[in-house]
């Protein structure tokens, strides 16, 4: 079974795919078999690399860039992962170490009630205690996602984070809570995780020997079910009833992530959920992390890989109207980054880049270093940096005025996509041209500027600018202060906001200066001539991070080399991302010309000739059904097309008429063609009951067969 | 504009909906039976089924040759940790057969059936360890340092101890895996929730990777969020073939046939080779019994052996099969 390598390049030049795999009539009903067994030589890195030339004779260049490009992608995603997690992790800390301390509290006071001895603990039927005792402290985790799955990896680092502090963790998840597996094998999770060893006995009192062995008595044993709505609620209880004898022996504490705080009691019967001493905790907010993740994965330029502006619109489409997770998003970015170093012969560039975990990329003056320089020509390492030093200004402008605009709510992945526009950007350019240079004039009205700038009124750009005006001041001097820490790297744009910050400063003095001779007048002198001067202030800044977007926001789409850094293919992505086999399997059969491109059908395949593949004869004739199609008419309209070709067809090649005509049944083996016929028909209608586009008849209605998909 | 163009997709599939619902109500709804028409003999209709000649066979070849540019891509894409997922119309057995035999020859590659009715998961694990434990020995004699012998065998391993061996540390360069070709994953020996939440567990794993293939238009409802999107990690691929589902439309009944027996006797006969000796004899004893006692006859459907409560509220094993066809069956295994 197994083919040398030689034979596989040769059989690919020879070879149609149709009978290379040569499998057996065996394999084809073996549930599975191996195929092939891994080629040796593939411990030798010099060897294996010479069998990906084989495979691709014509181009020996490339298996090597293929190896470049994988490892181009993996330290560019692992960056841009691990930043996501990062702040992913972040926007937890505070409820973690929230729950951390209730852990420790809970902790002492299970404790404070006097430890048992070995053998007490190690009994296997529980001690006679005081019921308070067989009460388990429980965090109820509130989660705020609309699905599930964006916590797998809260609950996940909720244990890492509580394991870094001493506790035993184990994580439990409605996969091991099943009706079928009982309590034992939620039990026997426990005991994998923490015991570590091949267990055949579910038995609680190993775990309570475990602990006293463990001599690790300091420490709580902490059990977080991530999804208990989603658990088998009787098994549930039994665990929970089953901790509860357990909890004077082993200072357990349950974590549960809930979507309502209602849960326990709908989930719980009341025995149950009187062993249970809850307590909340709320995780942040579905929008918060994304913005977390927009900043530090698209953002920021942290690993060099940006979108353009249609790939961005589609992730925030998707995301809003289709998928509605964070997990969707950060999976359909990978597949993005993927794309373009499968696609993008100079991606391989971005790796280096991304190795040299940005020391180009601090200071004012980006440079980059020798070893990128070494492998890029002259030219292309000049564009190169000059593109990075324009992306940084880029992510400095747009975090700005994401500053700005989260006092109007603004959500970062709006601001994104408005920022990346290079229609915005060119019709700008265009416009400044014919009026004044470059330069900042902060002196200038910003009403002046924002009606240069040609913004969508309403977007999120817009609305950061609106709220840069309308921010009190002691908002304002906030907004100035996160300005400046900011746009530390870029010289041009810090000295201007540090110029505005001394003139606020000035102002304030001013004003103090104003208001502390006669404190009873203060509240008088706030008015007018205050409010007015406050307003230029904020004038002012509006002016500045206006002529910030001006001067400094240039889309990536914008700056030459950028396809080097920037995926850009939409339609690659959607494809490779969303299947649609409801829709593409009807469109397959409906217009199957699209892809044969034969000679013999008419490319509009409405006009029904024998020629064209069965099932679409079929699946074409079905549209003119309702939802059941009676199957003697069907067979009898199949036959009509299907004669049509070995009577009249022959004689009038090519005719465009479908009308039935009149079976001229003059054949000599007339029978054999009509069995041929109805094989034909029972073939076509297999494949379409394969597809799931029909139902098989049924008891109830034996002549017909029901129609699954109405309309692509 | 994109919510507008959606909401027309909309308004279009429940237009056609309506219509169709109408067309079927207007009163010319047609009662022909499938009896008025004149069918050959079911034999000489099997026959036939056997010989058809495939249309457009040059240019099938001409569409699957044209993916062939895709491996490099595919290749790059497993390696980099996807699934591939491929759909759209036509058997692509063939086709991602050849891209294992001509791209993946560095990597153990295994074969599963999907479209058999019973597959045994647990068995696919055990198989999975031994090639994946045999190339990690070849791994460490090339290199350094043995490995720790006197393991338990794969045998008698859980099916979370099988995945969490597939799913050990990498040792070097991440690119130790097997792949596994799943044929119709949405078939119906792995159609159900369970073995499809081990595929997906599987999937994820450090050591696999998974190349699998849909055909039923609502395949992707078998998965859920998780699994999707952390698990099998899909990458689309729409690659309508137009060759025909020969194996796969094996198991399925010829509609124009009388009461199917050949065929449900044929694909009995399919399943039963992959079985034991043992276990075909168990069927056989079965098979007997059950033909020599007639008044048992409650078929549901084209399973081979389904369980039954007796009057005294005991199971009673039967096979759902006419005596026809068992007689058949039991004439072609007895050979």
């Amino acid at each position: 079974m197994t083919p040398s390598p030689a034979m596989a390049a040769s059989d690919l030049a020879s070879q149609p795919p149709s009978t290379a795999p040569d499998s057996s009539e065996n394999d084809n009903i073996q549930p599975f078999y191996v195929l092939h067994k891994a080629s040796s030589s593939r411990n030798s890195h010099r060897k294996s690399a010479a069998r990906r030339i084989d495979l691709s004779p014509s181009k020996p260049a490339a298996a090597k860039a293929q190896v470049d490009a994988r490892k181009a992608f993996e330290s560019v995603w692992s960056k841009i992962h691990s930043s996501i997690k990062d702040v992913l992790r972040d926007v937890n800390t505070n409820v973690f170490n929230e729950i951390h301390s209730w852990v420790c509290q809970s902790f002492l006071a299970i404790t404070s009630s006097g430890v048992p001895t070995f053998a007490q603990a190690t009994r296997s039927f529980p001690i006679q205690t005081h019921t308070t005792s067989k009460q388990l402290f429980t965090g109820l985790v509130l989660i705020k996602n609309m699905e599930f799955v964006d916590d797998l990896l809260t609950f996940k680092e909720l244990g890492l984070c509580l394991k870094s502090h001493g506790c035993h963790v184990a994580n439990v998840s409605s996969v091991d809570i099943l009706t079928k597996n009982g309590v034992g094998g939620c039990l026997r999770s426990l005991l994998r995780q923490f015991v570590m060893g091949n267990l055949d006995a579910a038995d609680v009192s190993i775990l309570a020997s475990w602990y006293r062995e463990l001599g690790n008595q300091n420490s709580p044993v902490i059990i977080i079910i991530d999804d208990m709505e989603r658990c088998s609620r009787s098994v549930l209880s039994d665990f929970i009833l089953m901790l509860s004898e357990w909890a004077g022996k082993i200072p357990m504490i349950l974590i549960m992530g809930v979507t309502t705080l209602d849960a326990p009691r709908n989930v719980l019967p009341s025995h149950v959920l009187q062993q249970l001493c809850p307590s909340k905790f709320i995780l942040g907010s579905p929008a918060e992390r994304m913005n977390a993740v927009v900043d530090a994965s698209l953002v920021r330029w942290g690993s060099g890989f940006c979108i353009g502006h249609k790939v961005a619109i589609f992730l925030r489409n998707f995301f809003l109207n289709q998928e509605g997770t964070l997990t969707s998003f950060i999976r359909a970015l990978k597949i993005a980054c993927v794309q373009h170093f499968s696609m993008e012969p100079l991606s391989s560039i971005l790796g280096l880049l991304a190795e040299e975990d940005g020391e180009g990329l601090q200071g004012e003056r980006l440079a980059l270093s020798s070893k990128v320089e070494a492998q890029t020509d002259s030219k292309l390492a000049l564009g190169l940096t000059e593109l990075m030093h324009s992306q940084k200004c880029w992510s400095t402008v747009v975090m700005c005025l994401y500053e700005a605009g989260k006092y109007n709510k603004v959500q970062l992945l709006d601001l994104l996509c408005e920022a990346l526009d290079p229609d915005f950007y060119n019709s700008m350019a265009s416009k400044n041209q014919t009026r004044s240079g470059k330069g900042f004039e902060i002196s200038s009205s910003s009403d002046h500027f924002m009606a240069r700038l040609n913004l969508r009124k309403g977007g999120p750009i817009h609305q950061a600018i609106q709220k840069v005006r309308d921010l009190p001041a002691a908002s304002l001097s906030q907004l100035l202060k996160s300005w400046e820490n900011l746009s530390m790297d870029i010289l041009e744009i810090y000295d201007k906001v540090k110029e505005l910050q001394r003139m606020v400063k000035f102002e304030e003095g001013k004003s103090l200066k104003q208001d502390f001779p006669d404190l009873a007048k203060r509240h008088a002198s706030r008015s007018p001539a205050n409010v007015k001067e406050s307003k230029t202030i904020n004038d002012k800044a509006a002016t500045l991070i206006s002529t910030m977007i001006r001067d400094f926001m240039k889309p990536i789409e914008c700056v030459p080399y950028h396809e080097v850094v920037c995926f850009k293919d939409v339609e690659k992505l959607k494809s490779a991302l969303i299947g649609d086999p409801r829709r593409m399997i009807q469109v397959d059969l409906l217009e199957f010309h699209k892809f044969l491109q034969c000679s013999c059908c008419s490319k509009h395949c409405d006009v029904l000739l024998p020629s064209m593949p069965d099932t679409s004869i079929m699946y074409t004739l079905a549209q003119e059904h309702g939802d059941l199609i009676n199957l003697h008419d069907w067979f009898q309209s199949f036959k009509t097309i299907v004669v049509n070709c070995s009577t009249k067809g022959k004689q009038r090649k090519g005719q465009q008429s479908p009308l039935p005509k009149k079976r001229k049944d003059t054949n000599e083996n007339q029978n054999e063609g009509e069995a041929s016929i109805q094989a034909r028909f029972c073939r076509a209608l297999t494949e379409l009951q394969i597809t799931g586009l029909i139902r098989m008849p049924n008891k109830r209605r034996p002549d017909c067969v029901q129609r699954v998909a109405f309309g692509l | 504009m994109e919510m507008a163009e959606g909401d027309d997709e909309e308004f279009g599939f429940s237009r056609n909906y309506f219509l169709a619902k109408e067309l079927d109500g207007s009163g010319k709804k047609s009662t022909r039976k499938l009896s008025d028409i004149d069918l050959v003999d079911e034999q000489e209709l099997r026959a036939a089924a056997s010989n058809l000649e495939p249309k457009h066979a040059k240019e099938v070849r001409e569409l699957m040759n044209s993916y062939r540019s895709l491996y490099p891509k595919w290749l790059f894409e497993l390696r980099c940790g996807f699934g591939l997922l491929m759909y759209g119309f036509g058997s692509k057995k063939a086709l991602i057969e050849d891209f294992a035999s001509t791209a993946l020859t560095e990597y153990s590659v295994v074969v599963i059936n999907g479209y058999l009715q019973s597959i045994n998961i647990k068995q696919v694990l055990v198989a999975l360890a031994e090639i994946l434990c045999d190339q990690m020995k070849n791994k460490r004699s090339n290199t350094s340092g043995n490995m720790p012998k006197g393991q338990q065998p794969f045998n008698s391993k859980s099916v979370n101890d099988l995945l969490a061996f597939l799913d050990g540390p990498q040792v070097e360069e991440n690119d130790c895996f097997i792949c596994i070709i799943v044929h119709n994953i949405d078939g119906p020996g792995l159609r159900d929730s369970e073995t499809q939440q081990i595929l997906a567990r599987l999937a994820s794993c450090s050591h696999i990777r998974i190349v699998a293939s849909i055909d039923h238009v609502n395949a992707p409802l078998l998965w859920d969020k998780k699994m999707v999107h952390t698990q099998f990690n899909w990458c689309w691929y729409h690659v309508p073939t137009f060759a025909a589902y020969k194996i796969e439309g094996t198991f399925f009944p010829l509609i124009l046939t009388n009461g199917n027996t050949t065929q449900s006797a044929k694909t009995a006969a399919l399943v039963l080779q992959s079985l034991t000796p043992n276990a075909q004899s168990v069927f056989r004893v079965l098979a007997e019994y059950q033909l020599s006692h007639p008044d048992e006859k409650e078929f549901k459907d084209h399973e081979l052996v389904k369980t039954r409560r007796d009057t005294d509220g005991q199971d009673c094993l039967y096979i759902p099969l006419t005596a026809e066809a068992l007689g058949k069956l039991l004439l072609e295994i007895g050979q």
